[in-house]
Parts: C-alpha cells; sequence; structure tokens
C-alpha cells in the first residue's frame, strides 16, 4: 500500500498536504511572534482558566481556549469558556394531562 | 544626480541575498543606470565572488570606513558592463568596524555618484543589519518559501517600521512550481497573506543560479535563465515599469490542464 501510494505521488495525483499545514503553523507562530507572547506560557494561562472556572462554574473543561483574536480587536488575548449546559428536571407526562384537565 | 538606496535583507541566512543584490545590480545597469552593489558583511563577504570580481578587489568598505582610502579609489568598476560597480567588503574584520553612522556618510556619498546604490545585507538583525538598513530609501525583504524564512521575514517586517523604514517589498526566492501544485510548497498568495506586504518578484530555482556563479557570471546575462528573466523583471519593477508576474510553470502544462478539468489536485 505504501509502495502504491509513493507511486501515485510520484505521478502528482496525490494531493499534498504540507503546504496548508505550514501555513497554519506559522499564521499562529506569527500572531504570536507579532505580540511578544510564547504559545506555551498561554497554553499554561489557559490551564489555569480551566481551573479558575471550575471553582466557580460547571465549565465544559475540553472546550476552553485561549488565544489572540485580531478580529475582537487589535492584540486582544480571548478566552472561550464552555459552560456545561443546565440539566432540565424532567416532568412525567400523564401527571401534566391530567393538571390541565382539572382547571 | 540622487541616487536610489536599496537595502537587500532577509533575517534568515542564504536565502538569496547576494545572488539577488548582484543579479539586480547588474540588470540595472544593463537598463543604463550607473549602478553600484555595496557589501556589508564584513568578514563573511560573497558579493565579490559572485559577481566574478574577486581578483580586483584593492580597497575594500573599511578602508574607507578608517580613512585609509577616498570612496572613489574602493569602487571598482566591472569591465563587461561598464555601468555597473562593486564596494567590496573587508574580508578581515568583522561587522563592528563599521558604525551605523559610518554608512549613512558613505551612503550619502554613492547617491551623488549612481542611479542605483544596492546595499547586500548580512544574515541576522544585530551591527551588520542596522549598518546596512540606516541610509536606505527602500528595502527588498528576500524570502524563500520555508517556515523558518518567512517567519524570519516577519521579524525583519517589524523591526524595519521601528527603523521607520517603511517603503518594503517582498521578493519570493526559490520557488519549485511543482511542489506548489502539489500542495507540498506554500504558494505566493498564501506567503503574500502572511506578510503583508506588496511584492516586488517571484524567482523560481533555476540551475543557472549554480552554473553562473561557478563561472564568476550572472544569470541575468543568460537569456535561457528563468531566474534571469525574473531579476530583469525586478530590475523594470524597480524603475517603475508595470511588469505582470512570470507565469511558473514547469513544462508539463498538458497535464496540468487535464488535473484541472477533472478537479484533480
Amino acid at each position: 500500500m505504501k509502495l502504491w501510494n509513493k507511486f501515485l505521488e510520484q505521478l502528482q495525483l496525490t494531493p499534498g498536504d504540507s503546504a496548508p499545514l505550514a501555513k497554519e503553523r506559522l499564521r499562529l507562530a506569527l500572531t504570536y511572534d507579532r505580540n511578544g507572547l510564547e504559545q506555551g506560557t498561554v497554553e499554561s494561562l489557559r490551564r489555569e482558566i480551566v481551573e479558575l472556572m471550575a471553582q466557580h462554574l460547571d465549565i465544559d473543561a475540553s472546550d476552553v481556549h485561549v488565544d489572540i483574536d485580531e478580529s475582537v480587536g487589535p492584540n486582544k488575548l480571548v478566552a472561550s469558556i464552555a459552560l456545561r449546559p443546565p440539566r432540565r428536571a424532567k416532568v412525567p407526562v400523564a401527571m401534566a394531562g391530567r393538571t390541565a384537565e382539572s382547571v | 544626480m540622487t541616487g536610489q538606496v536599496i537595502t537587500v535583507t532577509s533575517g534568515k541566512g542564504g536565502v538569496g541575498k547576494t545572488t539577488f543584490s548582484a543579479n539586480v545590480s547588474a540588470a540595472l545597469a544593463a537598463l543604463g543606470k550607473k549602478t553600484v552593489a555595496v557589501d556589508t558583511d564584513v568578514g563573511l563577504r560573497n558579493l565579490d565572488i559572485v559577481m566574478g570580481l574577486e581578483n580586483r578587489i584593492v580597497y575594500d568598505l573599511v578602508d574607507v570606513v578608517e580613512g585609509r582610502c577616498r570612496l572613489q579609489k574602493a569602487i571598482i568598476r566591472d569591465r563587461r558592463i561598464d555601468t555597473l560597480h562593486l564596494l567590496a567588503a573587508a574580508q578581515t574584520r568583522d561587522k563592528n568596524a563599521v558604525s551605523p553612522d559610518a554608512m549613512e556618510k558613505i551612503c550619502a556619498e554613492l547617491k551623488h555618484l549612481f542611479d542605483y546604490i544596492i546595499i547586500d545585507s548580512p544574515a541576522g538583525i544585530e551591527r551588520g543589519f542596522q549598518n546596512a538598513i540606516v541610509g536606505a530609501d527602500e528595502i527588498a525583504i528576500i524570502t524563500t518559501p520555508h517556515v523558518s524564512a518567512i517567519r524570519d521575514a516577519d521579524r525583519v517586517v517589524g523591526l524595519l517600521e521601528a527603523a521607520d523604514k517603511h517603503k518594503i517589498r517582498l521578493v519570493i526566492n526559490r520557488v519549485q512550481p511543482a511542489m506548489v501544485r502539489r500542495g507540498d510548497m506554500l504558494d505566493i498568495p498564501d506567503m503574500l497573506d502572511i506578510l503583508s506586504i506588496e511584492p516586488l518578484g517571484i524567482i523560481p530555482e533555476d540551475e543557472a543560479i549554480v552554473t553562473t556563479s561557478n563561472k564568476g557570471e550572472l544569470a541575468t546575462q543568460e537569456t535561457t535563465s528563468k531566474a534571469g528573466l525574473a531579476y530583469m523583471n525586478i530590475a523594470r519593477r524597480i524603475l517603475g515599469e508595470d511588469v505582470p508576474f512570470l507565469q511558473l510553470e514547469s513544462g508539463d502544462g498538458l497535464l496540468q490542464w487535464f488535473k484541472r478539468l477533472f478537479r484533480i489536485k
């Protein structure tokens, strides 16, 4: 299978995928470079925000992002924290119907 | 005569600053402009050997700065193109031998003598770079389609803007069209988008760069070289001409047409 893929690659029939990766990595690296931030520092910050938020709110720790968001404004570090939607109490259907009729 | 000083820099080493400086100087000279190429890479000089003038050097930039000779005495005229000149760097010193102030004075003097002054900057962002940019009217940043070169180019743009140098244009060197088409090399629109500076030129990878420099000749003088043509177009753009960018096809046009027809990348 590997040999076949290599053959296709040589025929230039399989699209390469390394350029889009390079573009994305560069976009990220340059955003951080330009703002004087380290990606590692921001990741630590994100973890601390998750810990702090979890003490006060019911959050979805897997959906917390901290990033530079230039669309919000120049040099804006934006944190988005996903809250877990509240569970609603289930009302038994039969009881609900009887209540309406008795009015 | 007030000449135009163009500094060629990159941040990253080995992306083609010296080759660019040599070839574009020759192209401008061939177009009739009195041109001098200046090597500011003191201690690691290469402009002289790329231009094939290494056996003509008597005096260099540091001799001028330290007052051992007048500027005119250190400038070498190329016997093959008589509007082309070189001011070589010293080989036995380092970049601390020259200061930005000294470079500024030299640039001012060169502006009275030449139409175009092409300053070949060393790699890096330290003293050599500072020396090279101080007298510049405009900057050409050289990059290649690689993550390292682009990141460094971006850093250099930031430093240039901080130094109040705002006329900056980008040259993308060593492009390999087949790799770009396969999606394995960053394409021109991507790079222009990432760096957000105006393009000055796009130069394809070309064996003629190696063969001409082996002989001490320049690709610009080689009529069959695609890179040579790209350098000539850059010179014309510097002169204000509106030259469209080269279509970098690598000759398998029919296969590309077929793929495009069936939307195969």
